[in-house]
């Protein structure tokens, strides 16, 4: 791609596309499913299917059904579940879970952001890889059994509710932030990209003018941090729904697992839009970012004197 | 490690994957156990030879139930010494059953999806050899779609939509290895274009090497393999691990694993039994240990594979 706005502008579509993208694909698998939708929320043989297809609108078809989600999801109304709590209002499940993934989410950057630092700095060398590495190996799964046992031991049948569900959201954040290589990822993707950098020619050619190293690789280099760092936090909200369900935290991902494993539609339909909308915005912080180093760099001076500056 | 160490490695990982799935019961059974066998520790010698003294009493048939073979090898010792060496769940049911139906569950979709990966990333290293910009932009802006959403998600999605009949760890494990195509094509995209892409080929063109040749054996298996084969074996581990992941949050919900048949048990089984020790003290920290020692074996076998095809 030889035009520096081309990716961006990728970006920025792609991020207005997937939360129409993700419903999109959900309404149209309710209707390609055999049977009908409103036997998927209760048995023909149990319920009145018209009258239920009526009250979810469900009865006119999957375009109107779609819009009329899509416009009412704009303004905040994501419908009713149809099976985890029947009939109870998905905005209401999501008021109560949204905050405690965004703070999961939010302490779960620490880790990523500290090792991050550690890497571009050099803190750490090269010789201490094999042990970040072997920490970064183990699963999800088996540090959120850990978080969730350290939880369970601490604040099981203690009246403590508030601080137990803090004490959830800190270890299942370190849990995210250390297992599946998040933290070692970040250390030695950031240390070796910046290292790689360091070695170029021109950055040998900067010292010798006087230039600083980092004012020279920095922007040549930023676009691979930041994807670096676009890449963790989708890895990371990936883990979320295996932390959420394991630690015990009413989250958005522990709502979309009972979605699917209630095959309750309109809870999943709700919950993946939040996750696409997530990405979304990660994607236009992600397209603004490189609009700013590449405009930076043209701001730079084309015709250096290279005699004069010597 | 060295690349000899690791082949061999890699190789008795895969066979002893192989041996378990191929020896996996159909059905977990409380076969002729008796019930006071419950949570037996592995390598118990005191109750193995109770159990070899134990003959073929009335109790055994009364409490079996599916897979009728174990029934009447009840006390025998060949069934004795394998009931025990992993030890018994609360049921009596040996862990090296769990064990060895979980390897039955992970080992061909997980082997697939590797080798579906490996697929993408000799496609995507291909690719950037032929110069084909169009193709190239396309590829990219499907990998910037597809990568941008979150995996678990799409997963869980196609985990709701797929009909009860076709659940299974394979088509899960087959998405998965399309979400990671772009990672891998992009990285082998890489590697040919530090190679100099289609110049490289008109280079060994001009060498008098055929197409064959130049693509199979300079490009793919020389320059190629140590970054596809690292990709799917990474991508094998992970399938491992999103099994266990998912089976362990169905059965935290009491529902049945979309990765598996009801009457199939995961790996997850037996850290689900582990956790209880550590939270609740029941006498199941070998149940933990197993656990353990099978994710363990799955990052040695996703390792020594990695080791065994780098670059000399």
């Amino acid at each position: 791609m030889s035009q520096w706005w081309i990716r961006p502008s990728i970006r920025v579509c792609s991020a207005l596309f997937l939360p129409l993208l993700v419903p999109g694909i959900i309404t149209f698998f309710i209707w390609a499913l055999p049977g009908d939708p409103a036997s998927n929320i209760c048995p023909p043989e149990r319920c009145d299917t018209a009258l239920l297809a009526k009250e979810f609108n469900l009865d006119q078809g999957s375009w109107v059904f779609f819009t009329d989600w899509l416009a009412e999801a704009f303004h905040g109304d994501f419908g009713r579940s149809w099976r985890v709590m029947q009939g109870v209002e998905i905005q209401e499940l999501l008021r109560k879970s949204f905050p405690n993934t965004m703070f999961l989410l939010l302490f779960s950057l620490i880790p990523i952001t500290i090792g991050a630092l550690i890497g571009a700095f050099e803190i750490v060398r090269s010789k201490w890889d094999p042990i970040l590495v072997m920490v970064g190996i183990v699963p999800v799964v088996v540090f959120a059994l850990i978080s969730a046992a350290v939880v369970e031991i601490n604040y099981a049948g203690s009246d403590l509710e508030n601080q137990a569900n803090w004490a959830r959201i800190v270890m299942g954040a370190l849990t995210l932030g250390f297992a599946d290589a998040a933290f070692s990822g970040s250390l030695i993707g950031f240390r070796d990209t910046l290292k790689q950098e360091k070695n170029q020619r021109y950055v040998g050619v900067s010292i010798l003018r006087g230039e600083t190293v980092l004012s020279n690789t920095l922007p040549n280099v930023c676009n691979a941090l930041i994807g670096q760092y676009r890449s963790r936090i989708l890895h990371i909200l990936s883990g979320l729904v295996i932390v959420e369900v394991i630690v015990g935290i009413n989250g958005v991902g522990a709502l979309l697992w009972k979605g699917t494993l209630s095959q309750d539609f309109g809870l999943v339909l709700a919950t993946a839009t939040i996750f696409a909308v997530l990405s979304g915005i990660l994607l236009i912080i992600q397209a603004i970012l490189e609009c700013l180093v590449a405009m930076h760099i043209r701001k730079a001076p084309t015709d250096v004197r290279l005699a004069e500056s010597v | 490690m060295s690349r000899r160490i690791s082949f061999f490695l890699a190789i008795f990982c895969f066979a002893s994957l192989f041996w378990a799935s191929y020896k996996a019961p159909k059905f977990l059974t409380l076969g002729s156990v008796i019930s006071e066998y419950k949570y037996v520790q592995p390598f118990d010698s005191e109750k193995q030879d109770e159990c070899l003294s134990s003959g073929d009493d009335s109790s055994s048939s009364s409490m079996g139930f599916g897979s009728s073979t174990k029934k009447s090898s009840a006390k025998d010792p060949e069934f004795c010494s394998s009931m025990y060496w992993m030890g018994t769940d609360r049921k009596g049911i040996p862990l090296v059953d769990y064990a060895t139906q979980g390897a039955k569950v992970i080992l061909f979709p997980s082997l697939i999806a590797g080798i579906v990966t490996c697929i993408f990333g000799i496609m995507g290293g291909l690719l950037r050899c032929v110069q084909l910009p169009f193709l190239d932009s396309m590829i990219q802006i499907f990998a910037e779609i597809v990568g941008a959403l979150p995996r678990m998600v799409v997963i869980l999605v196609c985990a709701l939509v797929l009909p009860r009949d076709m659940r299974g760890l394979l088509p899960l494990a087959l998405l998965w290895a399309i979400l990671s195509a772009p990672t891998a094509m992009d990285e082998a995209g890489a590697v040919t274009s530090r190679l100099g892409g289609a110049r490289f080929v008109e280079a060994l063109r001009a060498h008098g090497f055929g197409a064959f040749r130049i693509y199979l054996y300079h490009i793919v298996a020389l320059n190629l393999r140590p970054v596809v084969v690292r990709q799917g074996a990474e991508v094998m581990m992970q399938v491992v691990f999103l099994e266990v992941a998912l089976s362990y949050l169905a059965v935290v919900e009491s529902q049945p694993s979309f990765t598996h048949a009801d009457n199939i048990n995961s790996w997850a089984e037996l850290l689900k039994m582990g956790y209880s020790a550590v939270v609740v003290d029941e006498p199941s920290l070998h149940a933990l240990i197993i656990g353990l020692g099978l994710i363990a074996f799955v990052v040695v076998k996703a390792t020594s594979i990695t080791n065994m095809a780098r670059a000399r």
